[in-house]
């Protein structure tokens, strides 16, 4: 489904007319494909001036008893709605550094909404519901996605030359959770293949 | 093995039985104790897995306490975002509070970044360290965790905000006063303790090193923890080592549970020591028991025993019949036993002291009184021409006779006991000497000598005695008895009335017995040899015989008499030998005599005895005729009358080989004109007790002359012995003698002196003068 979403995504928005593409594979230490991983490329040129914006709606509805996605990412200062479709109330909140929030009790088709200032991760919890757990990824960086079931995501329209690659996922090992590594970026279609240990605790503050 | 071997019955009874008891009793107490204390240590083993079940519960409900109480913190929203935005002011009074609240010794936050924040403890880096660890693990989140060297139970809960970033951990000290509770729990008093691994070994709750680290490693390492049995110092103790979860896997924890045997066994001391009583007690019972039991049965044993040694001594034996059973059975069988011994005895002695005709003591008796008052004097009294008298009246009626004079003597000598020793009469009496002995048993004959009636007939008797002295004498004669018998035949061959043991002249019969065995190797030895005494004919003037006479040079005794040891030979078979020796020693010397130019004709003395010995007989009849011999044999006139067919046809028969015949000793005896009419001799020897004195009496002469005449008108030759004098030769020359033989002529000499005597010319000349 979001696979579907994505493609629509890309047929409605169009590429520029940039030229490279990446594709990132993750893979857990066993060789399997790792979903809900974030991926991000800061170029070494920079990240373009303007709002970002991503083909995905920014929204985190709270579904049986859960939160849904898993995991969002979100643009720095982009304001992300949690609409309750769950009969129950719940208490969503953060305490993560820099995106802190709170939306107490609310009820059924009830919404709210939180802009996220500040880059970073947000670990989302129900004060009602312990078992509820999401995270919100705000990134500073236009070309961010996140795998699939496949554990493969594309990135597209990066410019050729040095950039960052960024993997996060809330169980991967690593300092925040995240790991690194540096690459050029060529014409056309780039691939990268990142495996890692995603059996760590999630160390969000 | 050896035996061990009892003196008494009734020890070995007692022994024996208290033995089997004591065993029985050992078997029964192992038993009993074996059994107690295996139900003792069952049940203790049983008390302390139970308990060590109980403490689990008890571990886990407080460990489920704690984390409530901490679960219930780390939920609180307030408080999570005080610890996620690092309130450390709100964190530690929420912590204090909520300390107080649940009444626990401390408080900890430990967040995932291994801050702590603690209130009511001040853990050590290293408690905190191994803390964090064991978290941060997710392993552990209650458990035994070492602050210091002190054990505490920790437990901690999450705080998710809302993801982990701490834990809220509750601490409580594991002290004594908790294990109490545990203690209190159990049936038994047992003590129950945490124990911690340490560098240096388990310590317990107070720090100290603990007493049974052995036991607690052995059971860590089994599967599952059984109680065991360990030795501290208290003795032995039950230990049970359960593990308790532990922050610090390198520091283990144990939960010790022990129990002291002895306390176990401590209630059935007083089962032990009434056992032990019973057991003592039944054992004395018995050994009383057993004792008099034993007692009872061997007692009449012992009593049997006793008396079979009594008996063995012979004395007087006899045992208390005590019971009807085997045991008085064979007491009353021993009593009549005893009895029956005790008269047999009494019978055979008395038959063996008396006589059985006359019912008077015996000899033995006899010798018995004798040997009993040495110094005294034994007498025999014999009635006299005894085998007449007895031949007269008979047996029967002799036996009545000996009984009726014993009673009479009885009479006579005060009334001393009459003994009969054959047919003569034997007493014991005191005398002062030798005369007054005589004196008295004379005076007693005299008077015992009245006639006796026997069976309405009256019997005259004459009687003599014969005295000996009892005790030691010099005489080969030991018994006083014999003595006395010895005596009465000497008084009846001296015919008197009474006399007195002569020694000298009743010799040596004993030790001349010996000399028979002795004589046999004589004559081998050369001991014995032969000596010839010349016969000188008065009317040729020349020797021309002689007469070969035995002698025996005794190593020891030196000469002894030719007529004690010829005499001997006779009575005791050996004169045969003897004689045939003689025979043939004869034949060797004429032969050598011969060589010497002097024939002479040899006499040899033959026994009586032989001539009624057929075997003899063949052997000088060949002798004679193989060697062709000139033998005289010499044949004691008395002598042929014992049996005088077969006799006389010896002599026949020595005649007709040639052999003379002489009639030796004429005069001496009862001399028979019918024999020396049937005898066919050639010479007559009168004896020399004749022509000793015939130079002084003149009725010998007239009796050697009358003999002489006799002699040759039967065509005797005639020889007379024991010339001593030339008057003595003068006369039988003038008589008309033949031969003359005797120490004038020439005593008996050997061989070689004989031949000497017949080449010196001087001797004949000085008989021929004579």
């Amino acid at each position: 489904m979001r696979l579907a979403l994505l493609l629509i995504a890309a047929v409605l928005f169009g590429t520029p007319a940039l030229a490279a593409d990446l594709t990132v594979s993750v893979r857990d230490s066993a060789g399997r494909p790792v979903r809900d991983a974030v991926i991000t490329v800061v170029p070494a040129s920079g990240v373009p001036r303007g709002p970002i914006r991503f083909n995905w709606p920014l929204r985190v509805a709270q579904q049986d008893l859960q939160f849904d996605p898993y995991v969002l990412i979100v643009p720095v200062g982009g304001t992300v709605s949690f609409p309750n479709l769950d009969r129950v109330r719940h208490h969503v909140y953060s305490f993560s550094r820099g995106n802190r929030f709170e939306i107490e009790l609310y009820g059924r088709d009830q919404t709210r909404t939180h802009a996220f200032t500040s880059a970073g991760v947000a670990a989302l919890g129900c004060n009602i519901h312990d078992q509820m757990l999401a995270y919100i990824k705000v990134v500073d960086t236009p070309w961010a996605a996140k795998t699939g079931p496949t554990g493969d995501v594309v990135v597209t329209g990066l410019p050729t030359g040095g950039a960052t690659l960024r993997v996060w996922h809330p169980r991967l090992s690593g300092r925040g959770n995240e790991i690194a590594t540096v690459f050029t970026v060529t014409n056309g279609a780039n691939r990268q293949a990142i495996s890692g240990n995603f059996s760590a605790a999630a160390a969000v503050r | 093995m050896t035996m061990i071997r009892f003196r008494r019955l009734q020890t070995r009874l007692t022994v024996l039985y208290m033995g089997l008891f004591g065993f029985a009793l050992l078997l029964v107490a192992i038993a009993v104790v074996t059994a107690v204390t295996r139900s003792a240590q069952t049940v203790v083993r049983g008390e302390l897995s139970a308990s060590g079940a109980v403490y689990n519960q008890i571990w886990a409900a407080r460990s489920g306490q704690l984390r409530q109480g901490a679960s219930v913190l780390a939920q609180d929203y307030g408080f999570r975002e005080a610890v996620a935005t690092n309130d450390e002011a709100t964190v530690r009074s929420a912590l204090d509070n909520l300390r107080a609240r649940q009444k626990v010794d401390g408080a900890m936050i430990v967040g995932v970044d291994g801050y702590v924040t603690a209130a009511g403890l001040n853990p050590d880096e290293e408690a905190i360290n191994t803390l964090f660890t064991g978290l941060e693990s997710g392993k552990i989140d209650a458990g035994v965790l070492a602050i210091g060297d002190q054990p505490y139970q920790a437990v901690a809960a999450p705080i998710m905000a809302p993801v982990l970033i701490g834990w809220v951990v509750f601490v409580e000290h594991l002290d004594q006063s908790q294990m109490k509770n545990l203690e209190q729990l159990s049936a038994i008093p047992l003590s129950a303790t945490v124990m911690t691994r340490s560098a240096v070994g388990w310590r317990d709750m107070a720090g100290g090193p603990s007493t049974v680290s052995a036991t607690i490693d052995s059971q860590m390492k089994a599967e599952e923890a059984h109680p065991v049995t360990a030795a501290t110092p208290d003795g032995p103790t039950m230990v049970l080592a359960r593990p308790l979860p532990s922050f610090d896997d390198k520091s283990s924890a144990v939960l010790v549970l022990n129990y002291p045997l002895s306390r176990a066994m401590k209630p059935y001391q007083s089962l032990f020591i009434a056992l032990a009583g019973i057991g003592l007690a039944g054992l004395g019972i018995l050994m009383a028991g057993t004792w008099m039991l034993a007692r009872g049965l061997t007692r009449p044993i012992s009593a049997l025993d006793d008396a079979v040694h009594r008996l063995q001594q012979g004395e007087h034996a006899e045992v208390a019949v005590t019971s009807t059973d085997e045991i008085g059975r064979l007491a009353s069988s021993f009593n009549v036993m005893a009895g029956d011994i005790r008269d047999r005895e009494a019978r055979l002695t008395h038959m063996a002291l008396h006589d059985q005709e006359t019912g008077l003591p015996n000899r033995l008796s006899l010798e018995r009184g004798a040997g009993n008052t040495p110094g005294a004097y034994v007498a025999l009294i014999g009635v006299d021409r005894f085998e007449i008298v007895r031949n007269a009246i008979g047996y029967d009626s002799m036996a009545q006779l000996l009984a009726a004079l014993g009673g009479r003597l009885a009479g006579l000598t005060e009334g001393s006991s009459i003994a009969r020793v054959g047919g003569a009469l034997g007493l014991v009496f005191q005398a002062s000497d030798d005369a007054e002995a005589l004196e008295i048993m004379a005076q007693t004959c005299e008077a015992a000598e009245t006639p006796v009636k026997i069976n309405g007939a009256t019997v005259d008797v004459s009687l003599s005695a014969g005295l000996a002295r009892a005790g030691k004498t010099m005489s080969s004669v030991d018994s006083a008895v014999d003595r006395a018998a010895i005596a009465l035949d000497q008084t009846r061959a001296a015919r008197r009335r009474c006399s007195m043991f002569d020694a000298g002249s009743y010799g040596d019969p004993g030790g001349n017995l010996s000399l028979i065995s002795e004589l046999m190797t004589a004559v081998q030895n050369g001991e014995v040899w032969v000596a010839y005494q010349p016969k000188y004919d008065l009317r040729a003037d020349a020797i021309n015989g002689c007469e070969a006479l035995m002698r025996w040079r005794h190593p020891r005794r030196g000469f002894v008499s030719p007529d004690l040891f010829i005499g001997m030979a006779e009575e005791t078979g050996h004169i045969r030998p003897l004689t045939e020796w003689v025979i043939r020693q004869a034949i060797e010397d004429q032969r050598a005599l011969a060589a010497a130019g002097h024939i002479l004709t040899v006499s040899v003395n033959i026994s009586g005895r032989l001539l009624s010995d057929e075997e003899f007989a063949a052997f000088a009849l060949n002798e004679v005729a193989t060697s062709g011999a000139d033998l005289c044999f010499e044949i004691t006139e008395t002598a042929v009358i014992d049996n005088p067919e077969i006799a006389l046809g010896i002599i026949d028969r020595f005649a007709a080989a040639g052999i003379g015949v002489s009639i030796d000793d004429y005069g001496s005896g009862l001399s028979s004109l019918a024999y020396l009419k049937r005898i066919r001799a050639d010479e007559l020897k009168i004896d020399k007790a004749f022509v000793l004195s015939l130079d002084e009496s003149s009725r010998d002469a007239l009796l050697v002359k009358s003999t002489i005449d006799l002699a040759h008108s039967l065509g005797l030759k005639v020889v007379a012995e024991g010339v001593e004098t030339p008057t003595a030769l003068a006369l039988l020359r003038g008589m008309g003698c033949d031969v003359a033989q005797g120490y004038l002529i020439g005593k008996p000499v050997a061989l070689q002196d004989l031949v000497e005597r017949l080449t010196a010319p001087v001797e004949g000349a000085a008989v021929a003068a004579a």
